[in-house]
This record gives structure tokens, sequence and C-alpha cells, in this order.
């Protein structure tokens, strides 16, 4: 990590303690959560909000056995549902940072139309995409990212289809902030967070997530060995999305990481409403008895 | 009390609903309460449509199977309702053909009935219009024969065809030209009510949006499904000017996600369904229940399994609502019957879901949903707004292990997210009073039983049902839930006037039941019978054990259609003890 925010965390290690949880971690050895995890801890304090400014909402699985290893407010809800619930959160209460988190059996197969409905929706918050290429908290049985030919449980003779380029699916749905990690780089994912906590819109991170119980053929080495960040790539245009989309579909060897694409123009789901652009107020402080005397008078 | 009653049938898409409307609005105008229901298919153009309307000096509730005036826009129609039309009432048509309706005219005549007939095609014609003015043809022929003035319809004519002053130029030639045509000596013999009363005129998903919104709902999220899908579109079309935040979800399973989400993170939400899409929902409503989270479904019933009939009526659902969901946890399953109960009863289940912590689920029907009926102009600010929620100073004094602390009566401190440095876990899966996760034998026993037992304090708390009619000793009693209650209001008075006395007991909270009260009304009205729109009986299953003997009979009706009056009185004539 960059010496100069690492002396800025260590001046901030209080605000930091706060993230951090009694619980007993129950993660195997070596699993991208707690990378993740801490990535995001160093991202939320970096950019000043306190664990009672965050609502994080968690899918199930390994990282939603997370959603009481970190201090906040947190909700774990349902597998395949956590955007549309964050979605929900961050239109009701934009007072909150709202951060969710599912993996790829959650956001590939369950609740695969969710994410195309939250990314055009564009809701305001950052998703945290945890591809490990497999159902791990069930033993490890393939996933729709799965590669081809992959022997697994439920698989034995190799997984038959062929995996789906989440990015693809991503970058098709025009998207506002696209972006992709290796859970093995922690500083890359810091400084990626940090960026997205500020995006107007719903953020994608894409994380390849290191799983060493169950995806023991890419590990974190392998990942680190096939990065290529998209900064280094001579008139690579983050804000151009067909930069972006031949870069995921072309690169086939290479892991291109950072942020792919980011529009900024693009009017997150909150204001979209012009009807309430005079309000001071958000959601959670209007609950009162409205008047409806101009509509009843309408009915007579 | 003199009802008077209408039905305009014809093919689905041929202006009927128009007509209708706008008599609708023409009879408010001039002071009567009335009641009218659109049965019709789901489809767009084609098939049979009829829009019933009863109408009188008294309020009315429900309707009735039998017609004095009946209004044919087509054969098809005539020929499937003509029998609905009772023995020297008045068949008003368009119908040209007349060799083609041969039978209907001569079964009329020996029914005595009379018959209104004007060429409206050719009418029609005769003004420059189409086909399409037909039943604006029509509309001056009903108008005439009720015996009203020219000028109320002309007036509702013209605010119905604002801003459009081509088309109501020649609708207004054709409206004039049928209501003159029309003989005077055959007016059908309406009084004006003596005192004009003052009504507004909904439906019950009108209601159901209008309550919502008063109530402080300030996020509403559905996916279309008849027959609730009006309440999404009045809500939004509501929306600029109260600034509710209106989405049409990607699928029903979102849009309950999105309630939760909404009321978790501290507003008033709420969604819509049907049977289906409320099948979608139920995994939803077991996660609002191991977190504590208030959430508010309306589930609007038609008949099913599967696709069943979109557009027709039940009561079928009593039973998914109360079972629906793994696992065990509190809820409080409601119905509404009209528009009044409905505006009602939704603002009670904003308060119920957010001080219990619990899901509640609005049961309405297809003829709740749709029938439009005109009550006397809602009592605003009259239902306060309790949201069991920790506020001010307090939020300062918070642990967080108040969120799901073990009380005694299994309520616990909920707070909005963000409001407190206290955060909490909302957690789905089973967990201690912080929300951490746990597994162990105790605790999570504990926790289980703070979340069923608070039924019992909902049990304690819930309102009593209602008895209309004698409380005691009636001739004949029936119980019920949802619609029924419209159509006994109406039954007990006929009966009344035939010497007949009825009473009904009303279950507006139909789950969690309490023994007591049923028990007391079962042992003072000995011929106790049950009715409701389903085959099995559901709210009488639940019933039977707590009242310790079976129904003396049992009123079901499960064919799509709602209750009609003569259902009932019929039923009567063959159970009251006489």
């Amino acid at each position: 990590m960059d010496k100069k925010l690492l002396d800025q965390l260590s001046c901030q290690s209080a605000q930091y303690s706060a993230y951090e949880s009694n619980e007993i971690i129950t993660w195997c050895g070596g699993c991208g959560n707690y990378s993740i995890q801490n990535a995001l801890k160093r991202a939320l304090v970096l950019e000043g909000f306190p664990p009672h400014k965050v609502l994080m909402c968690f899918d199930i699985g390994c990282n939603g056995n997370g959603s009481d290893k970190i201090e906040g407010y947190t909700i774990h809800g349902l597998h395949g549902r956590v955007l549309p619930l964050a979605g929900a959160c961050s239109i009701v209460n934009p007072s909150l940072k709202v951060i969710a988190s599912a993996g790829d059996g959650a956001t590939l197969s369950e609740g695969i139309n969710h994410m195309i409905h939250t990314i055009r929706s564009n809701y305001n918050f950052l998703f945290l995409h945890h591809d490990n290429q497999n159902y791990a908290l069930t033993t490890g049985q393939p996933s729709s990212t799965s590669p081809k030919g992959c022997q697994m449980n439920a698989a034995p003779e190799g997984v038959l289809l062929d995996p789906i380029n989440a990015l693809q699916l991503v970058l098709s749905s025009d998207p506002s902030f696209v972006a992709q990690v290796v859970s093995a780089d922690i500083d890359m994912m810091t400084e990626i967070f940090r960026e997205a906590l500020h995006h107007k819109g719903l953020s994608f991170i894409n994380i390849l997530q290191s799983c060493p119980t169950y995806n023991k053929g890419v590990t974190d080495s392998w990942y680190l060995d096939r990065l290529l960040p998209v900064k280094e790539i001579k008139d690579y245009n983050a804000k151009d999305i067909w930069d972006a989309r031949h870069i995921v579909e072309e690169k086939k060897d290479k892991i291109p990481v950072g942020i792919l694409y980011h529009n900024s123009n693009r009017k997150s789901f909150n204001d979209l409403f012009e009807y309430r652009k005079s309000f001071k107020t958000n959601l959670t402080q209007e609950v009162a008895h409205v008047d409806i005397g101009s509509f009843l008078k309408e009915l007579k | 009390m003199q009802r008077t009653r209408i039905k305009i049938i014809g093919q689905s898409g041929t202006g009927l609903l128009t007509v209708g409307e706008i008599v609708s609005k023409g009879l408010q105008e001039l002071g009567f309460y009335f009641c009218a229901d659109r049965e019709y298919p789901s489809l767009i153009k084609g098939g049979h449509s009829c829009y019933t309307i009863n109408f009188s000096e008294d309020p009315v509730y429900s309707l009735s199977d039998t017609a004095d005036i009946l209004v044919a826009i087509d054969k098809h129609s005539l020929v499937a309702y003509f029998d609905t039309l009772r023995e020297g009432g008045i068949l008003v048509h368009g119908y040209e053909r007349t060799a083609g309706i041969a039978d209907i005219l001569k079964k009329a005549k020996e029914r005595n009935i009379i018959i209104i007939a004007l060429p409206s095609r050719q009418i029609s014609f005769d003004h420059g219009a189409t086909e399409q003015m037909v039943n604006i043809v029509l509309l001056g022929m009903i108008w005439k024969v009720l015996g009203f003035d020219f000028e109320t319809v002309q007036e509702l004519l013209a605010s119905k065809f604002e801003g459009k002053k081509k088309v109501l130029e020649i609708a207004m030639k054709c409206l004039r030209t049928s209501y003159d045509r029309v003989p005077v000596q055959t007016l059908y013999a309406t009084s004006l009510p003596k005192t004009k009363n003052e009504t507004i005129l909904l439906d019950g998903n009108h209601a159901v949006a209008l309550g919502a919104i008063h109530a402080g709902m300030r996020f509403y999220v559905a996916y279309p499904m008849s027959p609730s899908s009006s309440i999404l579109s009045h809500v939004a079309k509501m929306a600029s000017r109260t600034g509710v935040v209106v989405k049409q979800a990607e699928d029903e399973i979102t849009a309950v996600q999105m309630a939760l989400g909404g009321m978790f993170a501290g507003t008033r939400a709420m969604t819509s369904t049907s049977g289906g899409g409320y099948d979608l929902m139920t995994e939803t409503v077991s996660l609002a229940g191991i977190i504590e989270n208030p959430l508010v479904i309306l589930l609007a019933q038609r008949p099913g399994p599967g696709t069943g009939l979109p557009t027709w009526t039940a009561q079928a659902d009593l039973n998914l609502a109360i079972h629906s969901s793994h696992g065990e946890f509190a809820r409080i399953v409601v119905s509404i019957s009209e528009p009044t109960d409905a505006f009602e009863t939704i603002q009670h289940a904003f308060n119920l879901a957010e001080k219990y912590q619990i899901p509640v689920i609005v049961l309405s029907e297809k003829v709740v949903c749709e029938s439009k009926l005109t009550v006397s102009p809602f009592k605003l600010n009259s239902i306060p707004i309790e949201r069991g929620l920790v506020t001010g100073n307090d939020l300062k004094k918070l642990q967080s292990e108040d969120r799901y602390q073990l009380t005694p009566n299994g309520l616990s401190k909920r707070w909005i997210p963000g409001s407190s440095e206290t955060y909490y876990f909302a957690n789905g899966d089973e967990h201690t009073e912080k929300g951490t996760l746990t597994e162990e034998a105790d605790p999570v026993r504990d926790m289980y039983e703070k979340r069923v037992k608070k039924l019992e304090l909902i049990k304690k708390e819930l309102p009593v049902p209602e008895i209309y009619g004698e409380t005691e000793n009636a001739d004949i009693s029936f119980v019920g839930w949802g619609s029924m209650r419209t159509v006994m209001m109406d039954v007990i008075r006929i009966a009344a006037s035939k010497g007949i006395k009825v009473n009904y007991l009303h279950y507006r909270y139909v789950f969690p039941l309490n023994k007591k009260f049923v028990q007391e009304f079962a042992a003072s009205n000995k011929n106790l019978h049950l009715i409701e729109g389903n085959y099995t009986g559901q709210l009488g299953e639940h019933l039977e054990p707590l009242m310790g003997r079976e129904f003396s009979g049992k009123l079901l009706k499960w064919n799509g259609r709602p209750f009609f009056l003569e259902d009932v009185l019929s039923y009567i004539d063959k159970h009251f003890n006489k």
C-alpha cells in the first residue's frame, strides 16, 4: 500500500477498529473474503464513513456469513435477492452509504434478472460481486462462471457448459460504473472501492475471488500472474463503453483490472424523479398523514 | 328501500364501460347511492362484458343478479344475459336486424317486458359518426328511460370528452337524438332522492391507494397482476402531487424485496399482487418473519389455481395468506370489503406491521378491487400513525442487543438504520439479541420463541369481530370475512323487511383468531351458517374447532362470481328458523 495512505490509515486506527468485529471468523484460511472485507474497511475509513452511516446488505453463502463480521448496520437477506433489497434501501434512505455483496451463484443464476434490472435502474449503491467460480458454502458445486470441463462436486465428469462472461453481460446493460479486481490485490481493491464509494449510481465491482478449498486450480498467484491494469493500456478510455466491451471480450489470456467503464452522466434512480426536486427530506423523514383532500374532491 | 338494477351488456371494447361510468357519475350527481361492478373476460376485445349498477336512495353495498333494465349493445350479449331481466322489466337495445333476435323478442312479449329500441348504428352514421358512437346512443336511451333530465347527462358527456371538440359535437348530436326519440310514456318510475347525499365515488383499489398514501406510504413497488394492477396506476397518478416514489418492479420477488427493504430502511412501503404473484413473494415474507421487519402486502384474490380466472372473484387464498412461507413466525391477515373499509384498514395495516414488526397480509378480492361504490367522504387524520420506533433522545441510549432483546411479550426495540450511532445486524440466519449468527441450542430456542409468541400479544390486542344485525337469537346467522360484509349488510335489511331476523359475524381480522368471541356468538345464535367464496370453507375450518361445534350449514360459492343478493336470500328461505 502507498506509504501516504498507510500513514493516513494508521492515524485513523480508531476509526478502523470501529469496523472490527469480535465474532469468530468462519472462513477458510486463504479465503478471498478476508482481503475483500479488509479493503472495504480501509476504503470506508479513508473516505470518512463511520459504521453507523453504512448499511451493508448481504446475500447468503460464504460472503453472507460475513454479515456479522464487520460492524455497521447490516441486513443478511435471501439468496439471489440482495440487489432489489439494497436498491430499496438506497432509494429510501440516501443518508446511508449502501453496499451490497453477493456471490456468482446469486448474481448470475438465482437473481440474474435482478442484476440486469438493477443496472438498468442505476440504483445508488456499491455492489461487490464475489466471483469464486463455485458454490462454496454448499461444498463446491459448479456455478455459471466455473470453467468448462472442470471436475467439481456434482459435475464428476467435468462442467458441461461454457461459463457466462459476467462483464459482457454487465457492459451490455448500459451500466454507469464497472470495475474488475482480484481478491489477491488488496491495494487495488482499496483504491477501486474508494472511487466507487463516490459514484452516483450503481458501481458494479467484479471481484475475482480466490477459493482455496473448492477452486484450487485458480490461486492468488494464478490471478496475479495474469493482471492487465487498464490504466497501463495506452489510449484506453474508461469513458468509452466499447473499449471496455472489447477488452473483456478479447483478452482471454489476461485479466483486465481497474475501472473498466465509468459514465458519470447517467442519472441515478433517485435523480429521475423530477417531482421530488423540491423535497429537502428523504422518504424516511416523510412518514406522516399526507393530505389527500384534493384527490377526494375529484371523486365527488 | 327501492333499488333499481341496470345491466349494460356488450362485447368488451365496445364502449360500454364509458356508458357505465357516465351513468354512474350521473347517479352520484343526482344524489343516489349505488354499487357498480363489471364482469368481463381477460381479453381486450370481444367476449361478453356486463356493467351492473344497483342504485337507491339508501346506501347500496352489493349487487342483485336480476336486472330491472337490461341495456344490450349486441346480439350475443343479449342472448347471454336476457334471462336475468325480470318479468315486466325494460329491455333497451340498439340492434337493427330484429329478425336475428326474433326468439328473444317473442320471449320478451311472453314475460311482459317493455322494449325500447332505436337503430343505434343508423343514428350514429346519420350524425357522421362511426359505429363507436353506438354506446352514446344507448346512453341517451338509458337516461331517458330512467326519467332523468337531459341537462345532467349533457354535462357529463361534455366533461368526458373535454378537449375533444369535434368528437363531442358528434356525440352530443347522437345523445340528443336518442334521448328525444325514446317515447315519454315508457319512462321508468324513478324519483330523485329526497336529500341529496354527498358522496365520493370510487372502487376498492382506489381506496387502498388513497389510504396508503394518507398513512404516509412513501414508496410503492409492484408488478402488474389482475385484479391488483390499478392500485399501481392510482398511486402512480398521485405520485407527482404527493412525492411518493413509485417503482414498477421486474417481478413480484423484486416488488416484495423492495417493500421489505423500504420498510427496513425506515419509510412506509407496500406492494400489491394476486395469488400467483404472492406465491413468489412468500420467501420474503419468511425473511420478514425472522428479521422482524414490518411488511405490508395486499393480496387481491381471483380464482386459481394456476392462472385461473384473472378477471373474476374469489376468497380462496385465506389459507395461503395464513400458512404461506417456511418456518413459524407471527403475522396478521386482515380482509377488506368496500372502499371505506379499504381506506381505513390499510392504514391500520401499516400501524400493525410496524408496531409488531411483522408481515401484514391484506386480503382483497376482485369484487372489492373493482366494485365502484358511493360512500361518505373519508375521514382524514382520524387514524393516528403509530410506527413503534425509537426516536429522539432514546436513540442515544441504545445498545445493539436492544434490537432483538428477549422480552416477556416478544416485542423489542426497532429504530431506523442511521438514526442512532448504535447499529444492529438484521440477520436472516438465526441470531442472538445483537443479530450475530448463532446455532447454539438455547439461544436458538429462545429467539425462535420470541418471534412466535408475539402472536399471543396480537391475539389480545386485535379488534374483535363485528356483529351486524341482532347480537343474539337470530332466525339465521352467518359468519364470514372480506366482501361477505357488504352482501350481508344489504341482506340483513332486506330480510328484516320480510320479518326475518338475520345477523352476521364479520371477521375483518382473520388471523390470528380468538376463541372467546366466536364461542359466545355460536352459543347465542344456534342456527349458524358459514358464508365464503371458496369450495372448502376455509375460515370455517379454522373456526369450528374454536366454536366446539360444526356450522349448521355452509353457503359456499366458487364459480368466479361474487355473492349476489339472490344467492343469500334464497339460502335464507331454505334455512331460517321459522
